[in-house]
């Protein structure tokens, strides 16, 4: 059942990464949808849930957005999410400051790696848009806060109507 | 001891995961057929949700530019017929120059050009960052489409194919860091290769300083690559400078607004010579 409702967050999370790219293909610089899954995933569960869903969701990234080298971004978000899942076992992220700041230092974090092995592989390696990026830290934060309220909201009253049951 | 151990697991299938990772990215850089594989075997198991997402933002966009083309339809109307009585005119003159030009042509024993064969797509998404600029189109190696085909429109050069699955395939545009492409200038034939600059723009790179090239010049495909055919409008110089070393900086606008693109071709085999060139009749290769 976990396993399932992994999947639909990742799959809710491309389609939204396609329709984006439909309607604002400019847009897709200023945000990282695919990363929020693997965030949320790495403060809220484990270290290990972290990197699946990051191995996950950039291996979708690498198949459907990029055209440089596969793999890439698939050893990123892994990276990632083990990372914050680990920093999400010592110290309290699941709140809303922690979760923003979570989300935004992936963003930038990423975005280093991938640019340390686009260089490793002797890749070519675009301008580097200081604005873009952090555009994209912050709203890739701001969607996480959001998408984590709403995934709580949704929980409470879950266990709510359980509790109701019983 | 669950906790260490447990850690020492997610240890070791981070080891794992992130080495297998980097095997894929040496086999995918090395070009190999397994990273291939893997990439449609990933891009297949999640067709269903990109599918999805397509006939959502489809309906969406539809009714959208349903709403928009109503307005525009009205004003072009009245356009359009004055155009197609000025087209008429035109169509009269050109049938005259184009019989004389098969004449010329036979005269001069040349091989008449005979347009490419290609198939139109649709673009189901686009990345237009400064890392990375491509479509991802509908049409994939059950149509004929394959990696290293050109892809246009009628604006002119939009990209390659880079890869092909069953029913799509992945575009690099003109535009991208990793793209290039051969270009000549339309007027005064220096030729060059025309590189992404990630921000939108484009370089017309090795361009020796004596060579002619002005602000305003045409820019086009001049066939050399084996991917484009020649004749298909890459962009507009907009900055010459004479830069250190050997090579003029030639800077680009490209013709095409990859914002707007929703259709494109994609050129199943390659063609010399001029792109699109109308067939001759009863001409003998």
């Amino acid at each position: 059942m976990k396993l399932l409702r992994a999947l639909l967050v990742l799959a809710l999370a491309l389609a939204v990464e396609v329709a984006l790219g439909r309607f604002a293909p400019a847009a897709r610089g200023y945000v990282d949808v695919l990363m929020v899954p693997v965030a949320w995933y790495g403060i809220a569960r484990s270290a290990r849930a972290g990197m699946l869903c990051g191995c996950a969701a950039g291996l979708l990234q690498d198949a459907w957005f990029e055209t440089s080298v596969f793999g890439l971004h698939g050893f990123v978000k892994t990276l990632l999410g083990f990372v914050v899942g680990g920093i999400g076992g010592i110290f309290d992220l699941n709140q809303t400051f922690g979760r923003f700041g979570s989300g935004a230092l992936m963003v930038l974090v990423g975005r280093a790696v991938e640019i340390g092995l686009l260089r490793l592989l002797d890749a070519e390696v675009g301008p580097l848009d200081l604005g873009e990026l952090a555009v994209r830290a912050v709203a890739t934060g701001l969607l996480l806060v959001a998408a984590s309220h709403f995934l709580q909201r949704v929980r409470g009253e879950k266990q709510v109507r359980r509790r109701a049951g019983s | 001891m669950a906790g260490p151990s447990r850690f020492r697991l997610d240890l070791t299938l981070l080891a794992v995961l992130l080495f297998g990772q980097l095997l894929l990215m040496a086999s995918s850089s090395r070009q190999d057929s397994g990273a291939a594989v893997l990439e449609r075997g990933v891009a297949g198991a999640s067709r269903p949700a990109v599918g999805a997402s397509r006939a959502v933002t489809g309906g969406i966009g539809s009714v959208l530019s349903g709403w928009r083309e109503i307005g525009r339809a009205r004003s072009e109307n009245v356009r359009l017929a004055r155009e197609v009585e000025r087209a008429r005119q035109d169509l009269a003159r050109f049938r005259e120059a184009a019989a004389e030009n098969s004449r010329l042509r036979r005269l001069l024993g040349m091989r008449e050009d005979l347009a490419p064969r290609s198939v139109a797509a649709s673009v189901v998404t686009a990345k237009l960052t400064s890392q990375n600029r491509m479509f991802v189109i509908d049409r994939g190696m059950d149509a004929g489409v394959r990696p290293d085909q050109a892809v246009v429109t009628w604006g002119g050069a939009v990209g390659r194919v880079v890869f092909a699955d069953r029913s799509f395939a992945k575009v690099r545009l003109v535009t991208d860091p990793n793209s290039g492409i051969a270009g000549v200038v339309q007027r005064s034939r220096a030729a060059g290769m025309v590189i992404g600059r990630g921000d939108g723009s484009l370089d017309l790179s090795y361009v020796p300083k004596y060579e002619d090239v002005v602000a305003g010049d045409r820019v086009i495909t001049s066939g050399l690559d084996g991917v484009f055919p020649a004749g298909f409008d890459i962009g507009t110089v907009t900055v010459v400078r004479d830069a250190a070393g050997v090579s003029k900086d030639v800077r680009l606008e490209p013709e095409v607004d990859f914002r707007a693109v929703e259709e494109v071709l994609v050129l199943l085999e390659p063609t010399g010579g001029a792109a699109l060139a109308p067939p001759e009749e009863g001409a003998k290769p």
